[in-house]
């Protein structure tokens, strides 16, 4: 394997990682929305900022940051 | 906890054995509420430490003029490598979305799926920290000689200790729930280790922004 190619796989991973782990969270985030508590209160804080990092993956991947 | 005596055959049996269970699960709710608390402050300590290496970070990436710096000889130093972070970034945040499905399997009282994705989540953690144990081994700088090299491996690596005791703890917890330690109502270990673990996850979301991405 070339020193071109494992950077392409490894974006590929990444860009595909990025949209289902995003979607799912984001999906699980609607569902747990109208829960009540601080426990699921926190939860739904941390499931917002994971769905922001895979946002963050997916701009590192079209080279929009970090290029 | 106030305890209500009952005697069989009397008209009010009912309403005490209600009374009585009612006070346990007040006396229950009390618990997890500090119990609750005392991880919610654990967690914003912690917030609080990362947060005061960070600010250290930008502090000293701002009193350089070129970032990433100069070393002696007169050359730059390289940025880290992205594409690899990103795949394993997704590889932690996936975690995430395991061990939400783990908890959410455990509310359901389907406890197969709870294990299946409770595995998943500390293979993928494990996974996660090979592969920070990889880029560590392939980069061309060190702890000593940069404040780059010195503010990356004390961050990632304080980040790293904690995914590896969210593992440790994620292991004590899977044989916990094996043991019949928790309950369909009483699961507040459970809830502590999957709010530890998300916290884990979005700690690397600012590391994988300020180190990668900026």
């Amino acid at each position: 394997m070339n020193a071109t190619m494992l950077p392409m796989i490894e974006r590929g991973l990444a860009l595909i990682g990025a949209l289902v782990v995003g979607v799912t969270t984001t999906i699980q985030l609607k569902n747990d929305w109208k829960s009540v508590g601080i426990d699921n209160a926190v939860t739904k804080l941390l499931l917002g900022l994971m769905a922001f990092g895979c946002v963050l993956v997916l701009l590192a991947v079209f080279g929009v940051l970090g290029g | 906890m106030a305890t209500t005596t009952v005697v069989p055959g009397d008209a009010h049996d009912l309403d005490a054995v209600r009374a009585r269970y009612e006070n346990v699960d007040h006396a229950y709710h009390e618990q997890r509420d500090n119990r609750l608390l005392g991880i919610l402050l654990f967690l914003v300590s912690d917030v609080i430490l990362f947060t005061m290496f960070i600010f250290a970070y930008i502090y000293l990436r701002n009193s350089v003029p070129n970032w990433p710096p100069i070393v002696e000889g007169g050359h730059q130093l390289p940025r880290f490598d992205v594409n690899f972070a990103a795949f394993n970034s997704i590889v932690l945040f996936g975690s995430g979305a395991t061990m939400h499905f783990a908890m959410e399997s455990w509310k359901h009282l389907n406890r197969p799926a709870f294990f299946r994705w409770l595995i998943a989540t500390i293979v993928l953690g494990i996974g996660f920290l090979a592969g920070q144990a990889y880029e560590y081994s392939s980069l061309a700088i060190s702890w000593a000689g940069s404040t780059m090299g010195a503010t990356f491996f004390t961050l990632t690596g304080m980040h790293g200790f904690h995914v590896f005791a969210g593992v440790v703890f994620l292991c004590i917890l899977g044989f916990q729930a094996r043991a019949g330690v928790y309950t369909e109502s009483k699961y507040f270990g459970l809830t502590a280790g999957t709010l530890y673990w998300h916290f884990v996850d979005v700690i690397w979301v600012a590391l994988f922004f300020l180190f990668y991405l900026w």
